[in-house]
């Protein structure tokens, strides 16, 4: 490859702090892409891997975000920022022609004024002047490569977490940028998503862009890179190729989550749904370590020692989408769930996993009665809670929903965990409760003073899940609690489960990630054209 | 995606603005009364007739009472005395001109709102788009049109994380107005938020652009509804011409 001799983007970095704050995001960093290669920027949570890339790609804009000291350069064009007010101004269009960026909440990258999924991809095109039968030729394109096709005349507000994570990956690619910056982007999809991802990634450096990937967890496809940068709070503490990087002690410290047993530099079998094998690989000694992980799947009979009614119970639920809709024209409506029976006994771990759109975040919302089923019964603690309000139900089950800003809303970190406990736990019992949650989770310390949405968004799904965990419910439902956590969450995230199954709970847990199931779980269920199957 | 089944939006818009000036100019309660009833028609015929005739009825019942009340018992210029009380007097002139504005404001409200209902959003936007209309006046039209829908799917998230910690809503509308309360505050900081993540999405993706755009939406249109549209602008300039020649009658003469 003689063009990776060339450098794209350059960038080195003094400091960037946001206004408001007195501490920097990111201290003295530099990062370089060059065209046709993959570069991996590896940091634990809240590390400032996300305000790198939004500083890159210009979604963070120098006196605009924040004061920004050290400098750009795209192609030869260097830029130098003082954190004066004669600093040099990037025009946001123009920048982002060139360098192009996916959020780790994909939901941020959507136009939402644009009615179908197609036109959602378009939107990035048609502001360029694209000929429309360029346009209809690269929509069609590329919602192939990220597997759209299906899905094109959807309203993307009724995407699932995967599909809408495949439409942000596409709205970026689609104007073929020169460089692509990848936040987290295998998060939420699953194996034949990811490995989808993967593939396309390998096509566009094979065309010569240049991409950044942006990663909590040295997995395969960071594996892949030719170069690794190492960020702990917001400075690089270490560079050089994976080889090199493997097993260095300024990795294991970064709380980066780090395979255990081989499997980097492109593996065969692309297929595989086990994805984030390599995560839970790490999950399952780090947990083992701290004595943590969860019996295997022979200790589920531990919770039938003593006949107890179950936590959890489904009988015969169905339901589809778009059942009550008043509109005459419209898609025909999608069923979702036939006819699923699942019992969940206290003290039990139930993982449920599924390839993207099949219904599992669907399944989880019926536990508390956010949707209802359109024929069959929930029954919770041995209790029918047709009819029962949501509110009701809620004493009785947690549910930690897929994408943490939809279950967060309060001011600071402490009033978020604290609403609705007092209900449950009496004025006097409610902070206790709110205080041990939040140090269950590792997030004391933000408790008074931090803003929910200021957090990054691994802590944000802890905070998320903190806030169910201290109600301690009956039966927990967790949506995909992996998702983005480094290290120390998983860590977290599996004491947490393990007290709670141990207190009684029946916890369901939905997750793409196999290994982490086996690794956590007594049974794993998969959903499959509307039915679950044991696997 | 063959969307020719529908009306192209500036057609719809056209006939909507016509059939309101006509009947504006013309001031025959008869015609009034005849495309009132003509939207109904195409309302129920297009689906819609709930929504439509719920939000003239909010509109329309104060109205037309206020109109009653005012020009049925205070006309001055009336002669032809019905009944008395009074100051008030009921007049045939009064009642007459009540039913003429009556009339006329309902045909106005009905035929509005059922070009509102019936429109499609993203159609309007691309039509505007394709007519060299600033890309910036379609978004803030496109917020504008999205912004009810938009605010309420936020409501309804930050609702549903709500009663997943417990909130009790029940049915009844005073349970729902009392924890709207608590709705308030995370609903604006929601919005607030989404404002300034969008923007940088927005121009990340070129929406600042100064040049000319494409739109990817195919708006069919047809020569026939070209030439529908033609023929109602000059029906429409002509019935306002005729008006102003028939109210004006000392300046012409002269
Ligand atoms: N409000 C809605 N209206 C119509 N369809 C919807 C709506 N919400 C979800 N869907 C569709 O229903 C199907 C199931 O969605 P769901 O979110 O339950 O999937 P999931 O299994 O959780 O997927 P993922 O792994 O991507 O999170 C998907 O095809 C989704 O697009
Ligand atoms: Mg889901």
């Amino acid at each position: 490859m003689t063009a990776a001799t060339r450098t794209a983007l350059r960038a080195s970095i003094g400091s960037f702090t946001f206004h408001g704050e007195n501490r920097p995001a990111l201290g003295s960093a530099a990062l370089s892409v060059t065209p046709g290669a993959l570069t991996a920027v590896l940091g634990g949570s809240g590390s400032g891997k996300s305000t790198l890339g939004k500083l890159l790609a210009g979604w963070l804009r120098a006196g605009h975000s924040g004061e920004f000291r050290g400098s750009l350069e795209l192609d030869g064009t260097r830029l130098e920022f003082q954190g004066a007010p004669d600093d040099p101004r990037l025009n946001p269009a123009e920048w982002s022609r060139r360098v192009a960026y996916v959020p780790q909440d994909a939901a941020a990258m959507l136009s939402t004024v644009r009615a179908t999924v197609a036109e959602e991809l378009a939107f990035g095109l048609e502001n360029r002047a694209t000929p429309r039968a360029a346009m209809l030729r690269a929509v069609e394109r590329t919602a192939a490569r990220v597997g759209l096709s299906g899905l094109l005349d959807r309203d993307p507000a009724t995407l699932s977490g995967g599909e809408l994570r495949r439409l942000a990956v596409g709205c970026a690619v689609i104007a073929e940028p020169d460089i692509l910056i990848l936040d987290e982007p295998l998060a939420s999809l699953d194996g034949a998503g990811a490995a989808q991802i993967e593939a396309l990634i390998r096509g566009l450096c094979g065309a010569g862009t240049g991409v950044v990937l942006l990663s909590q967890a040295a997995d395969r496809l960071a594996g892949e890179a030719t170069h690794w940068t190492v960020l702990v709070g917001g400075v690089v503490t270490a560079e050089g190729t994976p080889a090199q990087l493997a097993g260095s002690a300024e990795l294991e410290r970064s709380g980066v989550l780090v395979p255990v047993v081989g499997g980097r530099g492109g593996e065969p079998d692309t297929g595989d749904r086990e994805t984030g094998v390599l995560e839970g690989g790490a999950q399952k000694t780090g947990a083992q370590k701290d004595g943590v992980a969860a019996p295997g799947p022979g200790a589920g009979t531990h919770g039938a020692v003593a006949p107890v009614m179950a936590g959890l119970e489904l009988n015969g639920v169905s339901f589809c989408y778009g059942g009550d809709s008043r509109r005459r024209v419209g898609p025909q409506p999608v069923l979702v769930l036939q006819n699923v029976n699942l019992t969940v006994r206290p003290g039990e771990i139930v993982a449920v996993t599924g390839a993207n759109g099949t219904g599992k975040s669907t399944l989880l919302r019926h536990f508390n009665g956010l949707l209802r089923p359109a024929a069959g019964e929930v029954r919770v603690c041995g209790r029918n809670i047709t009819g029962v309000p949501v509110g009701t139900v809620a004493a009785s089950v947690g549910l930690l929903f897929q994408h943490p800003r939809d279950q967060l809303f309060e001011r600071t970190v402490l009033r978020e965990t604290l609403f609705g406990l007092r209900e449950l736990f009496g004025k006097a019992g409610a902070e206790g409760k709110a205080r041990a949650a939040l140090a269950a989770v590792g997030l004391s310390a933000a408790a008074e003073t931090v803003h929910p949405a200021e957090l990054p968004s691994s802590q944000q799904r802890l905070l998320a899940l903190a806030t169910v965990l201290a109600r301690e419910p009956a039966v927990l439902a967790l949506d995909e609690p992996t998702v983005g956590l480094d290290r120390t969450g998983l860590e977290h995230l599996g004491r947490a489960v393990k007290a709670a199954a141990a207190r009684g709970t029946a916890v369901v847990m939905v997750t793409h990630d196999l290994a982490y199931a086996r690794a956590t779980a007594h049974r794993i269920l998969q959903l499959d054209a509307g039915n679950l199957r044991e696997i | 995606m063959t969307r020719t089944h529908h009306l192209h939006p500036f057609t719809a818009l056209t006939a909507a603005v016509g059939a309101a000036v006509v009947t504006t100019a013309a001031a025959s309660w008869p015609l009034s009364a005849a495309v009132a009833v003509a939207a109904a028609i195409l309302a129920v015929r297009g689906g819609v007739a709930g929504r439509v005739l719920s939000a003239a009825a909010v509109i329309l019942v104060p109205l037309c009472l206020s109109l009653l009340v005012l020009h049925g018992l205070f006309f001055p210029e009336g002669h032809t005395v019905l009944a008395e009380w009074g100051p008030a007097r009921v007049t045939a002139e009064g009642l007459e001109f009540a039913l003429e504005l009556g009339t006329r404001t309902t045909a106005c409200v009905l035929v509005f709102l059922l070009f509102s209902f019936t429109v499609s959003v993203p159609d309007l936007l691309s039509a505007l788009a394709a007519r060299r209309i600033p890309p910036q006046f379609g978004f803030v039209l496109a917020s504008t049109l999205t912004l009810l829908p938009a605010v309420a799917g936020r409501l309804d998230r930050i609702r549903q994380a709500q009663e997943a910690r417990g909130m009790v809503v029940r049915g009844g509308l005073l349970s729902r107005m009392g924890t709207l309360r608590l709705q308030m505050v995370p609903l604006v900081l929601a919005l607030m938020d989404d404002a300034g993540s969008r923007a940088q999405a927005l121009d990340a993706r070129g929406f600042g652009n100064a040049g000319p755009r494409t739109s990817y939406r195919d708006v069919a249109d047809s020569t026939a509804q070209r030439r529908f549209r033609a023929a109602a602008l000059v029906l429409t300039a002509a019935a306002v011409v005729a008006r102003l020649v028939v109210s004006w009658p000392a300046g012409v003469t002269r």
